[in-house]
């Protein structure tokens, strides 16, 4: 790599080291990205938000005011329409209302612009869901839920099932949801599906019932949302409900950060396996087994670890009694660590992170999974910032990498842009 | 009686051909009661109980507080073995629980598997001597296997159990193998309560008992109950109560005003590991550090890691396994599998034990024999305890009981439940043109011919009615739309968790987070609840699940934690909360 002095490499392809790329280069740096393969970001849900949905809602409840959408730094929502694929709400009105398969709504900050935002529909109106037959995709028992649901009722909304058929080859009721959203990244196919859509709401009208949306599965895209599109065909609102995790969202959204890297920054598809400062400049090696790895080192000025946390694969677990030797007590150790060697350090709750008094590890019985009053060890353990997100001199964390954070898109974005603009300044 | 909302009596018409004449002359002198047996306890014994005496012609109602297997009946090693250790001091006993095996066998072939089980001889002192002498003693045991379909022994030497198992490390002189049967005890539990309904007793899930009434001469009279999912209650006269509720017995026993010490157990909790796969293709027996005996077995989907033996003060509705528990038998079996330390934990299960009391003895060495209490030594006729027992006894245990009711309701039918199949065990089915019939893979068949037998027939016959219900709603396990429904209507299933205790849907590696939601949704449809009811059971059970995993974490299922808890969050929260727009 040449100019080594400029070169901001940013470790780590989700949301937050997307936004440390794009920030880094609206400063004026060159950016390199370490793309090391699927994280929490290719698995997100579709929905997007800033706080934890179920704590503002639970906040809002005890104060007994109206929930609406949190203000957003210019900066977020900005990257937000550079992005493309989020439709994040106004400020200061009602929130999104998403539709999850499980069955309730729930509030969001925004959304991936495939997904049916409830809140957007006019008071009274008629939600169709298609009869599909596919495992996730009950639309009698899904309607059923969804029209009970408080906030349905608040919001005024009918849900209903209606007869549909939506599949066209033989196997697509046991495909992967995205595999079929990937169909319908063809043209022909999505018009196959207005067509069969057209018939659904025509039946419906023969009917005497009303149509003002139609609600489906994460079937529409992979590469992009074709939601739209079909809104546009029908004449009505169409969208998908929330999937659970590793549907289409998550592909639409990483088809879109390549659109809006690309022509920006240098993307290397391999794991990096240290960080270290050398010579008044920072060493970046990659994992041997790295497909682009060809050995070299990566200099640069400044590095952004967006890594991700505990589910995204940037911090792992290891307890001692994983290496123990046979018949004899394991070392004491800190039972997390960081995915690639670097001079920085993990805590969790404002401290450090120690080692665990007991040679086989941690026991996570009660810290292991959140309640209503504590989120989990496991997502909240992360990397230690100072000022700027610096987690040493020339290192930034941005995202589920860094401690005690909400694990959010739009935090991860906020905290991605601040340490992207940090980087590139120690980067001058 | 006012009728609960939940009280499943399945009338058939075998029923009442099945039932047997009575004795009418000594009840009649009585005063005329609803019922002549409740029966409080839901597990092997209860259901077992509640089998026999419907079959022999009593009226009787079983209520069970929790679910039909909550406690020890489900939460076992889930093994009908043979009684080999008591074959030294008590060969009789050995012989009553392999031929009692043998019946479990006969009434309900399609829910037993075998494992055959590995048992190698480590290096120590005299441990040849000790490995002529294990043979020995297997040879003795070999004499019952015939009675339980059994295979005899072999004695292997190192070089053939590492051919077998390959994983085995460390300095071994010799192995021997012998030959168990496993079976799904909730599965035992729900056959044995199914059986019993479509015999005419009631069958109460979900529904405590919450006095034992008496009268001036202390004998019973009557139950009264709450049904603990929506508050209603009632009073059922009976004439006779059984207690059979295992570690809750002296709980049970102080509910009819009676010293909680005439029904006394010794409460050992035992934990079990669930691993996300067979990662053997033989039980592995290994010894804990204080030499108990421990092990590793294939069974079902998954590997099970057993088993602990403590004391248990706590509260017996919420037992759990903890961080020390798992690394206590992990570490026994890592002496001998040490790659056992890298396989992926997906939960653990506990349960509690009721061995008969005993003060100054080791948990290990106290009896797992039987005993039926009549309370009338105690001042309350009518009121009898089944105390203590084991999985694979429970028929010969329920019989006796059920003759000590014969004796007081001078009944002339002798017990058959040996003779007669459990439902599903009328006859044998092909998973394979199941599979083909109804449009489901041949592994969706075959677990769901497992589970249910001939009954898989009924289940199909559902599903060509709505072929929609051939859909995985649990793609671990592979747990059909058809069969929630199925168990739901049919085998007394009220939350996501029973139906996982049923059908085992969720308890894979995904632990239900991708199918808890919808099967809260099924529930709820079934039973005619509001929608919102299916997703507090579903998110109830997730986190019920979630504490199961995190005592026993590795590095793998940490990252599948962290994941499952951004899922909950983005679906149910973690937090409910009921606001609107």
């Amino acid at each position: 790599m040449k100019a080594p002095a400029r070169v901001v490499v940013v470790v780590g392809a989700g949301a937050a080291g997307t936004a440390a790329c794009y920030a880094a280069h609206a400063a004026g740096a060159a950016v390199v990205l370490f793309d090391g393969g699927p994280g929490a970001t290719s698995l997100s849900t579709g929905a997007v938000d800033a706080t934890p949905w179920e704590q503002r809602a639970a906040a809002a409840a005890t104060l007994g005011v109206t929930l609406v959408a949190e203000p957003l730094p210019a900066e977020v929502e900005a990257f937000a329409t550079a992005l493309g694929c989020w439709q994040l709400v106004p400020a200061g009105g009602p929130p999104a209302w998403l539709a999850t398969e499980s069955g309730r709504l729930r509030s969001a900050r925004g959304h991936d612009r495939a997904l049916l935002s409830l809140a957007g529909l006019p008071r009274g109106a008629r939600v169709v869901l298609p009869r599909v037959q596919r495992a996730e995709w009950d639309a009698d028992a899904l309607a059923r839920a969804l029209a009970a649901d408080p906030a349905a009722r608040e919001l005024g909304l009918e849900l209903d099932a209606a007869d549909a058929d939506l599949l066209r080859l033989h196997g697509e009721e046991r495909i992967p949801a995205a595999d079929l959203a990937a169909r319908h990244d063809e043209p022909e196919r999505l018009a196959f599906l207005g067509a069969r859509l057209d018939r659904v709401v025509a039946a419906e009208r023969r009917g005497g019932r009303r149509v003002d949306a139609l609600l489906l599965g994460s079937w529409l895209g992979a590469r992009q949302a074709r939601a739209g599109e079909l809104g546009e065909r029908l004449g009505l609102s169409v969208g998908e409900v929330l999937a659970t995790l590793g549907g289409a969202p998550g592909l639409r959204l990483e088809a879109a950060r390549a659109r809006l890297l690309g022509p920006r920054v240098d993307v290397v598809p391999a794991r990096v396996r240290s960080v270290a400062r050398a010579d008044g400049e920072l060493v970046v090696r990659t994992a041997p087994s790295s497909r682009a790895g060809d050995g070299a080192p990566t200099h640069a000025a400044a590095v952004v670890l967006a890594t991700g946390g505990l589910a995204g694969g940037g911090i792992r677990y290891v307890p001692a009694e994983q290496d123990a030797p046979r018949g004899a007590p394991a070392r004491a150790r800190v039972p997390f660590e960081l995915s690639l060697e670097a001079p920085v350090r993990l805590g969790v709750r404002g401290a450090d992170l120690d080692i665990t008094s007991s040679t086989l590890g941690p026991s996570l019985d009660e810290e292991g999974w959140p309640t209503s009053a504590a989120p989990s060890l496991l997502e909240s353990v992360g990397l230690r910032a100072g000022a700027h997100l610096e987690l040493a001199p020339g290192i930034f964390g941005a995202g589920d990498a860094l401690a005690d954070r909400p694990r959010t898109l739009l935090h991860a974005v906020a905290t991605g842009l601040e340490a992207g603009r940090a980087a590139a300044a120690a980067a001058r | 009686m006012r009728r609960l909302c939940y009280t499943q009596t399945v009338k058939e018409p075998r029923a009442a051909l099945a039932r047997a004449p009575r004795a009418l002359a000594v009840t009649s002198a009585e005063s005329p009661r609803d019922v002549d047996v409740v029966i409080i306890g839901g597990g092997v014994n209860g259901t077992g109980v509640a089998r026999d005496a419907a079959m022999r012609g009593l009226r009787v109602a079983l209520f069970e507080r929790n679910d039909l297997a909550f406690g020890a009946s489900g939460n076992s090693s889930g093994m009908i073995h043979g009684g080999v250790r008591y074959l030294t001091y008590d060969p009789e006993v050995t012989e009553k629980s392999c031929r009692d095996s043998g019946h479990i066998q006969a009434i309900a072939p399609h829910l037993l598997f075998r494992i055959p089980f590995l048992m190698p001889v480590p290096r120590r002192r005299h441990a040849r001597i000790l490995a002529v002498l294990m043979d020995a003693f297997f040879a003795a045991y070999d004499r019952y296997q015939p009675l339980k379909r059994g295979k005899r022994h072999t004695r292997l030497t190192p070089e053939e159990l590492r051919q077998l198992e390959p994983g085995i490390e460390g300095d071994i002189v010799a192995a021997m193998t012998f030959d168990e049967w496993g079976i799904d005890g909730g599965r035992l539990c729900a056959a044995n309560a199914l059986d019993a309904a479509e015999r005419g007793a009631q069958v109460h899930v979900g529904v405590t008992v919450e006095h034992i009434e008496r009268d001036a001469e202390g004998t019973v009279t009557a139950v009264r109950y709450r049904d603990r999912h929506d508050g209603r209650g009632g009073r059922l006269t009976t004439h006779v109560v059984v207690n059979a509720t295992g570690a809750w017995a002296p709980i049970t026993a102080s509910l009819g005003a009676l010293a909680p010490v005439h029904a006394r157990v010794r409460p050992g909790k035992g934990i079990h590991v669930v691993l996300d796969r067979r990662v053997s293709n033989y039980a592995v027996m290994a010894e804990s550090i204080d030499r108990r005996a421990i092990f590793v077995e294939p069974w079902q989907n998954v590997s099970i890691i057993g088993t602990t033996d403590d004391d248990y003060y706590g509260d017996l509705d919420r037992v759990s396994a903890t961080t020390e528990e798992v690394r206590y038998l992990v570490e026994g079996i890592a002496r001998v599998l040490p790659s056992i330390r890298s396989a992926r934990i997906i939960g653990t299960y506990a349960g509690v034990r009721p061995t008969l009391h005993a003060w100054g003895k080791l948990e290990d060495q106290l009896s797992r024999e039987h005993e039926i209490i009549d309370h009338a030594a105690h001042g309350a006729p009518g009121l009898y305890s089944m105390i203590g027992g084991k999985l694979a006894s429970y028929r010969l245990f329920a019989e006796e009981m059920t003759d000590v009711l014969g004796r007081r309701f001078s009944l002339s039918s002798r017990c058959t439940t040996h003779r007669s199949p459990l439902p599903g065990g009328e006859a044998e089915v092909s998973p394979f043109a199941l599979a083909e019939r109804i449009g489901v893979d041949a592994v969706a068949a075959r677990r769901l011919v497992y589970r249910h037998g001939a009954r898989a027939e009924r289940i199909a016959e559902r599903i060509a009615r709505r072929p929609r219900e051939a859909l995985a709603v649990c793609t671990c396990e592979p747990v059909t739309e058809a069969e929630v429904r199925h168990v739901v209507r049919h085998e007394f299933a009220r939350t996501v968790g029973d139906v996982a205790r049923r059908t085992r849907l969720g308890l894979g590696p995904c632990g239900g987070v991708r199918c808890a939601a919808r099967c809260g949704a099924i529930v709820a449809e079934e039973r005619e609840l509001a929608p919102a009811a299916g997703a507090r059971q579903a998110l109830e059970f997730l986190l019920h699940q979630a504490r199961t995993r995190v005592v026993g974490l590795g590095p793998e299922q940490a990252r599948q934690e962290a994941l499952g808890i951004a899922a909950v969050r983005a679906q149910l929260g973690i937090a409910r909360d009921e606001s609107g727009p």
